[in-house]
């Protein structure tokens, strides 16, 4: 295919060739065919002079001109003689004949042979007798013109036309075949091309499908998670009240333990409820700037503690490392979480690497701290890793495992702006890597461990506003039990209404957050802040994010305890309170 | 006649036969021109006649030319002729004042009816202007026409003494 197609890329040159060769071909015939032309009627003419000579012999002989002049004469039959004469021995003209409007033949004779001049032929002859030459006879005859004789060659000249029309119109065709199969190659590469660029696509388009199928998967059971751990946690919140109320109480000894039984299950449901929180990305954080190195070089024990003998803890933080702003109870659950998994993928020992370092900004990213959890262990499958994430997934014997660590991590990084990436391969172990944006705000010194000492309401005025009659009773009463007087509201509108009215007192005011109505707590503490400056503000939530963010309102997150409660409301009080009596 | 004489005194017309007839003659009288084309004449004629085989004892015979009675060409005859050969052979020249059959000749030029020579060949030759004039009965019989020296060919003598006469000369007889 290449060999012929190289070929007749020379076809341009090759009918040249072959046209010059056609050419010169076409030339030779017809020099050669002038030739033979010409010899022919040499020849024609030198027998019919020679019979003209022998003719005239007798009246050569016998001096006869009229004779002579008769054969000569005889001549005007063919037009092609245009002249002849015949000459006596002295060479002197004897007789002549000259057909109308030609040029006699010349007055003596020429010598024997032939000549062309123009488009005549002369042929002169001896006139013989008896051996001894008695005179001559010319005949001059015209040839046929060269116009009519190159008429003739015009036949091959067409012929040879026709040849090259043909080489020529072959040649191109091909060439343009050629071309022709050269463009379709050229396009089914380009097609080709266009067909993995398409696939291609079609498979980074799939991958991320799955990855937008994967987050919508993980968004719904947030959503699913959160909501019922919502619920419970106000039923929890229900239930540990109680249960302190009934303690408070109870006078009888006997009654402690099963308490103390009851409130350790509701911490332990707490905790869960918590966790599932984390992953919906709905626990409350309290972000604040924070030293990565600090909060890992802090955790050396306690991780040393979670892990076995048998697997050695290397730390390597990066120096000059930046900070970050999450929740340092958060992110130390995180990096805990990460250690008892990678503890558990070990079981041979192994080594737990936790390193941190900087990641500057990369277009799509801003400046990002990485800290990777890596381990030797086992690693795992694709689609083990594929479903890590999601909420009690996990690979752990019943029992073992609540299938929320690796949940309470990706909750937490992506609440905290951040995201988490795992790399891992069976035999090859597992490297977690969280990725948290940098701060630049500066880093508070670890805040003091704050007094569990309960202390009393003391005759303050406490407006209390929660939908849920069992928890607003609950936490009513405890409340009382601390010396508050308690007023209550069922919602938001209800609380706007008690606060509206100047003649009422009100010290402080506790709100649940998520509340049915118009207004929620977080409305509500706004709007309070509007109608009485510097009135403290506690809100309380398992729920919300956004509300850590709201200037000079204290938050706290459920469930909590009775003594949580009661630090927080003197602490608002104290701060707040003095605010008041300044201005 | 009268014509004819008249036109044979033109000096133009003399002069002109004298050329053609490639006679180196002087224009002294008319006879003398006469006569040598007329010898010359005897000569060509040999060429264009072809004799029967029994002509001729041997191969090598000579070409007996015979001029009967009164010789009008004098030596001119004998120049003519001088070295020159018919087909090969010698010619020899014969005057008598009568010649037989069985004399030989091959050419015979008399003036004299030539009916005795019927069937020999020979080509007999003789002269309108003679006193047996055209009724002679020779082969060949010399006229003159406009000045010029002719002959007129009688095919049937020819025949009757067994001479082939080329076409060639017979084309260049006149009419009687």
């Amino acid at each position: 295919m290449t060999d012929l197609a190289g070929f007749w890329r020379h076809t341009p040159r090759l009918t040249l060739l072959a046209m010059a060769v056609l050419l010169i071909a076409g030339g030779l015939m017809a020099v050669a065919s002038e030739t033979a032309y010409r010899e022919e009627k040499v020849g024609d003419v030198e027998v019919q002079t020679r019979i003209l000579a022998t003719t005239t012999t007798a009246a050569l002989s016998f001096n006869d001109r009229p004779t002579a002049g008769e054969y000569l004469t005889a001549l005007s039959a063919s037009p092609e003689f245009e002249a002849a004469g015949v000459y006596d021995a002295g060479g002197t003209l004897f007789a002549a004949y000259t057909a109308p409007g030609m040029t006699p033949v010349p007055a003596m004779a020429e010598p024997p042979g032939h000549h062309f001049d123009d488009d005549t032929l002369t042929v002169s002859v001896p006139v013989m007798q008896d051996g001894h030459r008695i005179g001559s006879v010319s005949l001059r005859t015209e040839l046929e013109p060269f116009a009519r004789r190159a008429e003739r060659y015009v036949g091959m000249a067409l012929l040879l036309a026709m040849t090259l029309l043909i080489v020529l119109v072959l040649g191109a065709a091909q060439a343009a075949l050629a071309r022709a199969n050269h463009d379709l190659a050229e396009r089914a590469r380009d097609l080709s091309a266009a067909n993995r660029a398409l696939n291609a696509e079609i498979a980074e388009r799939e991958k991320v499908e799955a990855a937008l199928r994967q987050s919508q998967k993980m968004e719904a059971m947030g959503q699913l998670t959160g909501g019922i751990a919502h619920d419970f946690n106000n039923l929890l919140q229900a239930l540990a009240g109680c249960l302190q109320l009934v303690g408070r109480r109870a006078k009888e000894p006997s009654i402690q333990p099963l308490l103390e039984t009851g409130q350790q299950a509701i911490d332990r449901g707490a905790k869960l409820v918590q966790q599932l929180m984390a992953f919906a990305r709905r626990q409350t954080l309290r972000p604040e700037p924070m030293d990565v190195r600090d909060r890992l070089l802090g955790m050396a024990d306690l991780l040393t503690r979670a892990i076995r003998a048998d697997i050695t803890l290397e730390t390597q933080v990066e120096p000059g490392l930046w900070a970050v702003e999450v929740d340092p109870t958060q992110f130390e659950l995180a990096i805990l979480n990460l250690a008892v998994n990678a503890r558990d993928a070990m079981p041979d020992g192994g080594r737990l690497r936790v390193t941190a370092r900087n990641r500057p900004a990369d277009g799509a990213n801003g400046d990002l701290v990485q800290v990777t959890v890596s381990d030797t262990g086992t690693g795992m499958e694709a689609e083990v890793k594929a479903r890590v994430f999601e909420p009690f997934f996990t690979t752990k014997e019943v029992g073992k495992g609540s299938g929320l660590g690796l949940a309470q991590v990706y909750g937490f990084t992506r609440q905290s702006s951040g995201r988490v990436e795992i790399d891992s391969a069976p035999g090859q172990g597992t490297a977690v890597s969280l990725f948290l944006p940098r701060t630049v705000k500066t880093v508070a010194a670890h805040a003091k461990e704050r007094s569990l000492d309960t202390a009393r309401g003391a005759g303050r005025r406490l407006l209390l506003v929660e939908d849920d009659p069992i928890v607003g009773s609950m936490v009513a009463a405890a409340l009382d039990e601390m010396g508050y007087a308690v007023l209550r509201a069922g919602n938001a509108e209800e609380a706007l209404g008690l606060l509206n009215d100047r003649a009422l007192r009100i010290d402080i005011l506790f709100s649940d957050v998520v509340m049915p109505g118009a207004m929620n707590g977080i409305d509500l503490a706004h709007t309070a802040r509007r109608l009485r400056p510097g009135l403290p503000v506690v809100l309380t939530t398992g729920y919300s994010e956004d509300i850590a963010r709201i200037d000079g309102v204290r938050v706290l997150p459920k469930p909590y305890r009775v003594g949580e409660l009661a630090e927080l409301l003197e602490a608002a009080l104290t701060a707040d309170g003095a605010g008041i009596k300044v201005r | 006649m009268e014509e004819r004489t008249v036109r044979w005194c033109s000096p133009l017309a003399l002069s002109l036969l004298l050329v053609l007839a490639g006679a180196p003659v002087s224009i002294a009288s008319a006879e003398p021109l006469e006569a040598a084309v007329k010898a010359t004449f005897l000569y060509k004629f040999i060429a264009f006649v072809a004799w029967p085989p029994g002509a001729f004892a041997t191969a090598d015979s000579p070409f007996r030319l015979c001029v009967e009675g009164p010789d009008p060409f004098g030596d001119v005859l004998d120049r003519a002729v001088a070295g020159q050969s018919a087909g090969g052979r010698p010619i020899e020249l014969m005057r008598r004042p009568q010649f037989e059959k069985g004399s030989g000749c091959h050419l015979l030029y008399g003036t004299m009816p030539m009916d005795r020579l019927r069937g020999e060949p020979v080509l007999t030759v003789s002269d309108a202007d003679a006193p047996g004039g055209s009724a002679a009965g020779a082969v060949i019989t010399f006229v003159l026409q406009e000045d010029r020296v002719r002959f007129v060919i009688d095919a049937a003598t020819a025949q009757g003494n067994r001479l082939a006469i080329s076409s060639k000369l017979m084309s260049l007889s006149v009419r009687p």
